[in-house]
């Protein structure tokens, strides 16, 4: 049977529908994802979210053109546990991906198998060449997880905010389709 | 009064500017980034761009003409945009290639520096270009800014994959440059 970009072993991915706010809403208020929402630019990525900011992020997100944005849905239970994205707003040789577990569901290799879906996606059905992930260094887990999936840093973008009390930078991290290929021939 | 350097001026764009910008757009040479081909930009196209600038006292974005002092000749274009204000920017700079190696682009960089850091008042000024261009690069490495991130084969130039660069310049690293200029902003942390 052909490999679903959408369709893991436990999870799946879809767009967003309005009934999602409420779950949404819910774990990206959560603190442990504070400066790590990875939500489009115009809502506050610290400040607590309303409902109606939500419903403005699953409109934008609905509307999104030249970049994916996907639920993570977890079939047997029926949950939202989190968000993707992939991101081609600049050039589809070189786009970037997210991926986002509700605090609830991490370290249970959720956000491994979003990844390999993103990755497949990127690589089977798009020119992308070069794949990046941008992540403040403050975010230790996220930098771990992404050298763990065979990404290299590129460096920083120096200053890129304030983060408690302090600025950071955004480590910038990237992999070839050739490298991601290699690493993954015969599955 | 527009931004004065040694031997540029940076003003606004004017609508009798349009056939030099739109010159400038279709160049290959002088246009890096392959995702802006192909070079057919139109005088229509152009003249869109400018009339669709709407009045803000807010703006996320700035553009000018580089004009020589002495001789009033267009030399380039040189702009910043995604303005995080009082925070960080983002600079472009092309310039028409018959002023290459003359000093304007850097004179015309070194004068946009000064109004982002001395006059907006960012903490951060970066520009992303690709190894394609090294003389770009150079330019840039002479205003202070280094290379912090290097993304491999992210872009496609006379036929060869360069590495996308990440230049930037710290406020700190921009006045340790110019002595002559007094940080009157205290540091945030």
């Amino acid at each position: 049977m052909m490999k679903s970009s959408f369709q893991g072993n436990r999870l799946a991915l879809r767009p967003f529908e309005p009934h999602d706010v409420p779950a949404l809403q819910a774990y990206l208020n959560h603190p442990d994802l504070s400066g790590r929402r990875f939500i489009p630019w115009a809502f506050p990525d610290i400040a607590p979210l309303s409902q109606r900011q939500v419903e403005g992020i699953v409109q934008r997100w609905a509307e999104a053109d030249r970049s994916l944005p996907l639920a993570v849905i977890r079939p047997d239970a029926g949950q939202l546990i989190g968000h993707a994205e992939c991101d081609w707003h600049w050039d589809p040789h070189q786009p970037s991906v997210q991926v986002v577990i509700a605090p609830d569901y991490q370290r249970q290799g959720h956000g491994s198998e979003v990844l390999e879906l993103l990755m497949r996606h990127l690589l089977d059905y798009t020119p992308a060449h070069n794949v990046s992930c941008w992540i403040a260094d403050w975010n230790k887990p996220a930098l771990t997880f992404c050298q763990r999936h065979g990404f290299r840093v590129a460096g920083r973008m120096r200053r890129a905010g304030i983060h408690q009390g302090r600025y950071f930078d955004l480590v910038i991290n990237d992999i070839l389709r050739t490298e991601w290929k290699a690493a993954h021939a015969g599955e | 009064m527009p931004l004065e350097g040694k031997s540029v001026v940076l003003r606004e764009q004017r609508r009798e500017d349009l056939p030099f910008l739109q010159s400038l757009q279709n160049d290959m040479e002088v246009q890096a980034w392959s995702k802006a081909l192909p070079p057919d930009y139109t005088d229509v196209m152009y003249a869109k761009r400018y009339d669709a600038r709407e009045f803000s006292y807010d703006p996320e974005e700035a553009r000018f003409v580089i004009v020589h002092k002495e001789t009033g000749e267009l030399i380039g274009h040189i702009s910043y945009s995604d303005l995080e204000r009082r925070f960080s920017a983002h600079l472009g700079i092309m310039t028409a290639r018959k002023f290459w190696g003359t000093g304007a682009a850097f004179d015309a960089q070194e004068t946009m520096l000064r109004f982002l850091f001395c006059e907006v008042g960012v903490r951060v000024v970066r520009l992303f270009t690709h190894s394609g261009i090294p003389r770009a690069v150079r330019l840039a490495e002479r205003a202070g800014f280094q290379v912090s991130a290097q993304i491999r084969q992210a872009n496609i130039k006379y036929g060869q994959l360069n590495d996308t660069l990440v230049m930037d310049i710290l406020r700190e690293e921009y006045f340790a440059r110019h002595p002559e200029l007094t940080d009157a902003l205290p540091p945030l942390f």
